[in-house]
């Protein structure tokens, strides 16, 4: 009897030893062993996509046992309230902050305050200016070049002819919408002819105004081959415009969103022309950005990447849209974060 | 019965005088929108293609439902800034009560016009009753209404109903649904105003409330109707936005305030109180709306789209502020000719 209770308790031991090892081994490389805080200053979040960034950054945080407390902060698109927001949190204690600067470079002087007085501090997705190591303990941009390149390359793909190419991105003179302006127009020869005024209609993202725009647009050019549009989500109410038109909605090169892969699926059997492409919406931009902060306040090692480079997702010539008609329409099946914890976070 | 009659004269005057102002606004709106149609048709022919009304008109429709409530507050000498909050919350009521669901559409149009009813009530009471400034009382419950806007939101957009989408965004005979529903608001608001004694008594109270106080007419009851009334424009603006774009944002409200001054505007209201022109608002618009299309059409940059709109906006203010100084001697002698007519029918 005793003999077999021993076997037992070394069987135990055996196996949480075993689960600690397990454990030990899961604990990724950026994260140290010092004990930090961390908090994930937005300044904007009111929409599904910044929430799921947020459920995304939160995630990643937890996978690192040494990060004991994960905070978060929403400007509400005040620059005032968002520059505060940092310099409280740094007040607070908070050892590691990652910013998603809205305001640009105005939130440089908060952010190097903070940086100065001893804190680890990570924008990123918008350029605040600013060099590292002197500003910012590091910043972790987003490859928008690169999706301009990869629907350049796919657009080549379906029409290999050239054709009238109409760009919509969100406020005037956003950099975002610029550098992707850049990506295509550096794989797009002559032969694809943009149709929108220079450089690129504007939306605001704002689908009330992407309708408008979409509408003067048809009526203007007799002949549109291929959408191109940075916020793909916003098109869903401004697509079947065409159909009003009698015209088949063009192919679209975008980034994914549940609404927008299931619209696809609803319509693309009356719409023989609606090819659709998407590059990854870039949720998991926060995910590197929280992994790099985690690494410097934790003693972790960084991970190598320095730029979040977004992935393609959908390409519906190669049959692989993806709809999930069970969950809301505002996440992206594109994210890391599972479709479920997604649901949750926005609801 | 003495008092009574002098009532009834004073009150056929009154709608005799204003008879003529109506007709001067209603030509230079018109004249303007005409002016603007034969500029697009020569520079834009493309923004007054069929194709093009048809998708540009249903925002033109909720302008113009916002306009007319905005109209029914200025009337009475006050501004609704709470517009941006009431819309909004219309549409994220009737987008995330139902969650996709048609049968929960009714429901969440009811909730929705409950909340517009409160809204009213509130900035009635703060106006009317606390005497309050409009601008400071609306701007309170501006933000009351984006904190119920978060509440039900969370400041997520959600899709809307297959059902809302058909009614707000469909077409009946070629037209748009939505512009139907802004026919409807405009028949209501111009019978109401023009026809009945409540909206007889509810133009002099704008013009003038202290005389219409003391003739004994209630006019903090018909100040508090208005912003009521404007709050259910709203209301019915919002539910009509939500239909009409398929993924309306939590914030659709915001880009509609500044509009729908500039139709009141635009329509020859005062901004100080008093006569409404309902017919011209609508049609002011359908004004702006087709200039912000021209400016989208004419694929010039961004910058001068902005620029263009507040050139075309200016002039049209301008023409109205000309006629109205070049025929003002004109205008007193019509006023009292019509005066005549006026007493002799009746």
């Amino acid at each position: 009897m005793i003999y077999k209770s021993l076997k037992l308790a070394a069987a135990t031991a055996v196996l949480a030893l075993g689960c600690a090892n397990a454990a030990l081994a899961d604990v990724p490389s950026w994260c140290g062993p010092k004990k930090a805080t961390i908090a994930l200053l937005d300044g904007y979040g009111g929409n599904s996509w910044r929430q799921v960034t947020t459920a995304s950054g939160k995630q990643t945080a937890s996978l690192c046992p040494s990060i004991t407390s994960y905070e978060y902060a929403d400007g509400n698109g005040d620059t005032q309230k968002s520059i505060s927001d940092i310099k409280g949190m740094a007040a607070k204690g908070v050892d590691a902050l990652v910013v998603f600067g809205d305001a640009g470079p105005a939130m440089l002087p908060a952010i190097t305050s903070v940086f100065k007085a001893g804190k680890v501090i990570v924008p990123y997705r918008v350029n605040v200016g600013g060099k590292e190591g002197e500003n910012y303990t590091k910043f972790i941009g987003s490859s928008f070049k690169d999706d301009g390149a990869s629907w350049g390359n796919w657009i080549k793909g379906v029409l290999p002819k050239g054709g009238n190419v109409l760009f919509l991105s969100g406020p005037a003179g956003n950099s975002q919408g610029l550098d992707e302006l850049a990506g295509l127009k550096s794989v797009l020869g002559a032969e694809y002819v943009f149709v929108n005024p220079e450089p690129f209609a504007v939306t605001n993202w704002d689908p009330a105004l992407t309708q408008k725009v979409l509408t003067a647009e048809i009526a203007k050019n007799a002949k549109i081959d291929v959408i191109v549009s940075d916020f793909g989500p916003s098109l869903v109410g401004a697509l079947p415009l065409f159909g009003k038109s009698g015209k088949s909605i063009p192919a679209l090169a975008t980034s994914d969103g549940n609404s927008l892969g299931c619209f696809w699926t609803d319509v693309n059997k009356d719409n023989p022309d609606f090819k659709l492409f998407t590059v990854a919406t870039g949720n998991d931009n926060v995910r590197l950005a929280v992994e790099h902060a985690v690494a410097a306040a934790t003693g972790g090692t960084p991970p190598t990447e320095q730029i979040f480079k977004a992935p393609s997702f959908e390409d519906s010539t190669k049959g692989n849209v993806q709809c999930r008609k069970d969950l809301p329409g505002a996440i992206y099946l594109s994210s890391e974060l599972p479709a479920d914890e997604q649901a949750k976070a926005v609801k | 019965m003495n008092q009574h009659s002098t009532i009834t004269s004073s009150y056929s005057g009154l709608r005799s005088i204003s008879m003529l102002p109506l007709a001067r606004s209603f030509v230079t709106v018109v004249l303007s929108t005409v002016v603007l149609i034969i500029v697009c048709s020569i520079f834009a022919p493309s923004s007054v293609s069929l194709g093009a009304l048809e998708g540009s008109l249903p925002f033109a429709a909720v302008i113009a439902i916002v306009g007319l409530g905005q109209l029914l507050v200025v009337q009475q000498g006050g501004f609704d800034l709470s517009l941006p909050g009431a819309v909004s919350l219309a549409v994220v009521v009737s987008t995330h009560y139902p969650q996709q669901d048609n049968s929960l559409l009714p429901m969440a149009v009811v909730v929705a016009l409950g909340f517009a009813l409160v809204a009213g009530v509130i900035n009635g009471i703060l106006v009317s009753i606390f005497n309050l400034n409009a601008i400071i009382a609306t701007i309170g419950v501006n933000a009351l209404l984006y904190g119920a806007v978060f509440a039900v939101s969370g400041g997520v957009p959600s899709i809307t109903t297959t059902l809302l989408a058909e009614i707000a965004g469909g077409t009946t005979f070629g037209i748009p649904n939505s512009v139907f529903f802004a026919a409807a608001a405009l028949m209501v608001v111009s019978f109401m105003l023009k026809k009945t004694v409540m909206g007889r008594r509810f133009e002099a109270i704008g013009a003038n409330p202290l005389a219409a106080q003391a003739v004994g007419l209630q006019v903090r009851r018909h100040q508090m109707m208005a912003y009521v009334l404007a709050q259910l424009l709203y209301c019915m603006a919002g539910i009509l936005i939500s239909g009409i774009t398929r993924e309306p944002t939590a914030f659709q409200g915001d880009t509609l305030l500044l509009p729908s001054v500039a139709v009141v505007v635009l329509g020859g209201t005062s901004l100080l109180g008093g006569r409404g022109y309902p017919i011209s608002t609508v049609i002011a618009a359908f004004f702006l709306n087709q200039l912000s299309q021209f400016a989208l059409a004419v694929g010039v940059p961004y910058s001068a789209q902005t620029i263009i709109q507040a050139l075309a906006l200016g002039f049209g203010i301008g023409v109205y502020s000309v006629r109205w100084t070049g025929n003002s001697s004109k205008q007193t002698k019509n006023v009292k000719m019509e005066d005549t007519n006026d007493l002799q029918v009746s």
